[in-house]
């Protein structure tokens, strides 16, 4: 008998009912309509609750009015932190003026030697202060993950209360799951050596976030 | 039991009493025990600033798990199917050596030399390391409380926290002889340059892996998607840098929406490190899509039994709900007093005494579920309302059915029902203890070595018992 079969059997035997048809139709209509659990009352100002959750999580924040002014903008920021002027940069922002800002960036998935990466996220999460950001041809998931330095632009139109309005966003918007959801709160840390916590694990040191768009 | 081979739950007494006498352990244990409890205390108490109560939360994470367990046969097959249709392998495991076997032929059929690992309990049920490195595959694990502890060749000692144990010297003798240095001097000053040590010597390991292998927080039915929560990101490695991924995960961790994989996530880290949401969570589905410029090439999930199917419809089900979250081990007198290792199998702590015995044979693990204060901590901050100490007493008493016990332990209960059925003996015999107990302690009125079970008193006085029985003080009351 199969692995699968056995182990299955078991399962069945179990679970103890019978009426596996309606029970599976049951389970399928469930899938169809999902339903929310408890939901948080965190107020309407939904920027300035990214905001508190991102930099009690580590991260730091500007903002700019105009994606145009990214690069020049992500320019100062490397420039007053002393960190390298090059960069990787996620396909999608490749069209602002990166040549015009004096920063030297490759569009391509990040590789061990990038010292920052810039991209930006498919939403970010206010409740917790989270970048939500999909994997694809467009938006390598190295960019976020390789780089001591990820910077992200978040537009502010794109923060969303909760989690679940993240997944509400991305069901209307894409047809299916990319390879990677990654949901990042700051940057990488571990508490692994005598539970003091340490910064740049194996992910990112610092996380940059830049606010876009006109407040309200 | 298949899984039994490798427990030492067996020794758990002779290692406790080990244990107590380690003062580098006590130290490690006595440093973390704080900072776990009030990091999840402080969480908790914030919940009600955002709008919600624990309790209610509790209550839809208790729903959503039972759902699943209810139908889990149907879960699982929906499961597999939109797995499937994402692109992925899924396989099934009925044990450890299956697992092994599963893994070890799909590294061969990848050509894989080397594999990085994200921290899975599961593949320590299986042994699995040790498998891969016996076929010439070498496991590196990539969590840094893991890699600690794979170079000291040992196994984790808390599962959310796998080198509690280890102090930051001996930390420092295991990196100086795997990284070829001198050892330094080191204090709690040195841990971020001992963290960037590790995590040069990991990223080449990351760079150059053929395989990844992590287990799974849960399984998406939904979407065939594996979720992942890490703090470190070395699980975002694992599963974006080499060529194949596998997924080693109990068939427990369904659930079915997005939506419910959401509610869970706002329990899980809070009861675990105390975070409001860890620092990298992924949903991981199916292989690189066309166009993508990394990901894995081919992804294979591994549904795993190893008891875990035995325990549904059976007194103990409620198990199953377990998220693996670490806040009973981390508010357990027992644990904070030994550590993870003395329970001699892959869970310690509450969790632990329950499940050892039913994956590993009842008769294999009689300590664990005797393991216990009693104080039921574990029971009120499980985030899955499991009641712990209820099951170690059904534990207990299956033991007893089972004629488990020792002889000494069943005549000594019978004898003492025979005498308190008699009332005029039982006074009698309860003053002459009472005495008896009174010209055995020295000044301070502690016993140091009880006279009829000295092997109580090994590590633990006990208090003289007050001059008179309660009969006596009852009779002199009235009196009066």
């Amino acid at each position: 008998m199969s692995a699968r079969h056995e182990i299955l059997q078991r399962v069945r035997a179990g679970v103890g009912k019978a009426t596996y048809a309606a029970r599976r139709a049951a389970a399928e209509a469930s899938l169809r309509a999902p339903l929310r659990g408890p939901q948080p009352s965190i107020g309407d100002d939904l920027v300035a609750r990214f905001q508190d959750k991102a930099l009690s999580l580590a991260s730091s924040i500007e903002r700019i009015s105009d994606p145009a002014a990214l690069p020049g903008a992500i320019k100062r920021f490397l420039a007053a932190g002393g960190l390298p002027g090059q960069a990787v940069v996620s396909a999608d922002l490749a069209s602002l003026d990166w040549l015009g800002s004096g920063l030297e960036v490759a569009v391509r998935p990040a590789v061990d030697a990038d010292r920052v990466g810039i991209s930006s996220c498919f939403c970010a999460i206010a409740e917790t202060g989270t970048l939500m950001l999909l994997s694809g041809a467009e938006t390598p998931a190295t960019v976020s993950l390789l780089p001591e330095t990820h910077i992200a632009l978040v537009p502010r139109a794109r923060i969303v209360a909760t989690m679940e309005d993240a997944f509400a966003l991305l069901r209307a918007e894409r047809g299916g799951l990319p390879r990677a959801i990654n949901f990042i709160s700051g940057p990488s840390r571990t508490g692994d050596i005598e539970q003091t916590i340490v910064l740049g694990a194996h992910g990112p040191c610092r996380v940059h976030l830049i606010l876009s768009g006109e407040s309200l | 039991m298949a899984a039994a081979k490798h427990s030492q739950a067996m020794f758990f007494q002779a290692r406790a009493g080990e244990k107590i006498r380690n003062k580098v352990l006590q130290k490690a244990l006595q440093k973390a025990k704080p900072l776990f409890v009030g990091k999840r205390a402080k969480a908790i108490a914030a919940l009600p600033d955002d709008g919600f109560e624990f309790e209610a939360l509790r209550t839809a994470c208790v729903d959503i798990r039972n759902r699943v367990l209810g139908d889990l046969d149907v879960w699982l097959e929906l499961f597999e199917e939109r797995a499937r249709a994402t692109g992925a392998e899924v396989l099934w495991a009925r044990d450890g050596d299956e697992i092994c076997e599963l893994v070890i032929d799909v590294a061969r059929r990848h050509g894989v030399t080397k594999a990085t690992k994200s921290k899975s309990m599961l593949s320590e049920e299986a042994r699995l390391n040790e498998a891969l490195a016996a076929a010439g595959i070498r496991p590196v694990e990539t969590d840094l409380g893991e890699y600690i502890i794979q170079l000291a060749g040992e196994t984790p000692s808390h599962i959310i926290a796998p080198a509690v144990h280890k102090t930051i010297d001996e930390v420092e003798a295991l990196f100086a002889e795997e990284h070829g240095r001198p050892i330094e001097s080191r204090t709690s000053a040195d841990i971020p340059a001992m963290t960037r040590e590790a995590r040069e010597v990991l990223r080449q390991h990351f760079l150059s892996a053929e395989m990844g292998i992590t287990g799974a927080n849960f399984l998406i039915a939904e979407t065939g998607s594996a979720a992942l929560v890490t703090n470190e990101g070395n699980g975002r490695m694992v599963t974006t840098l080499p060529k194949v991924h596998v997924v080693i995960t109990g068939i427990e961790k369904i659930v079915p929406t997005l939506e419910d994989f959401a509610t869970l996530m706002r329990l899980l880290p809070r009861s675990a490190t105390g975070q409001s949401i860890s620092n990298y969570v992924s949903l991981l589905t199916g292989t690189k899509q066309p166009g993508d410029g990394e990901g894995p090439e081919k992804t294979v999930f591994i549904l795993v039994d190893n008891g875990r199917a035995n325990l549904l419809g059976s007194a103990y089900q409620e198990m199953l709900r377990c998220i693996r979250c670490g806040a009973c081990m981390n508010h357990c007198p027992v644990y904070f007093s030994l550590g993870g290792h003395a329970y001699g199998w892959v869970y310690p702590g509450p969790m632990g005494a329950v499940l050892t015995p039913l994956y590993t044979g009842i008769e294999n693990a009689l300590d664990l579920p005797h393991a216990s204060t009693g104080c039921n901590q574990c029971a009120s901050v499980c985030p899955v309302r499991i009641p712990l100490p209820d099951l170690m007493h059904r534990l207990r008493e299956e033991q007893v059915e089972r004629g488990l016990r020792p002889w000494s332990e069943s005549w000594a209960l019978k004898a003492w029902a025979w005498l308190a059925g008699k009332p005029a003996l039982y006074r009698w015999v309860v003053r002459r203890v009472s005495r008896y107990l009174q010209w055995l302690a020295d000044a301070d009125g502690r016993i140091h070595i009880l006279g009829l079970a000295p092997g109580w008193s090994v590590g633990r006085d006990l208090h003289v018992p007050a001059g008179r029985t309660f009969h006596e003080l009852y009779a002199a009351r009235k009196r009066a």
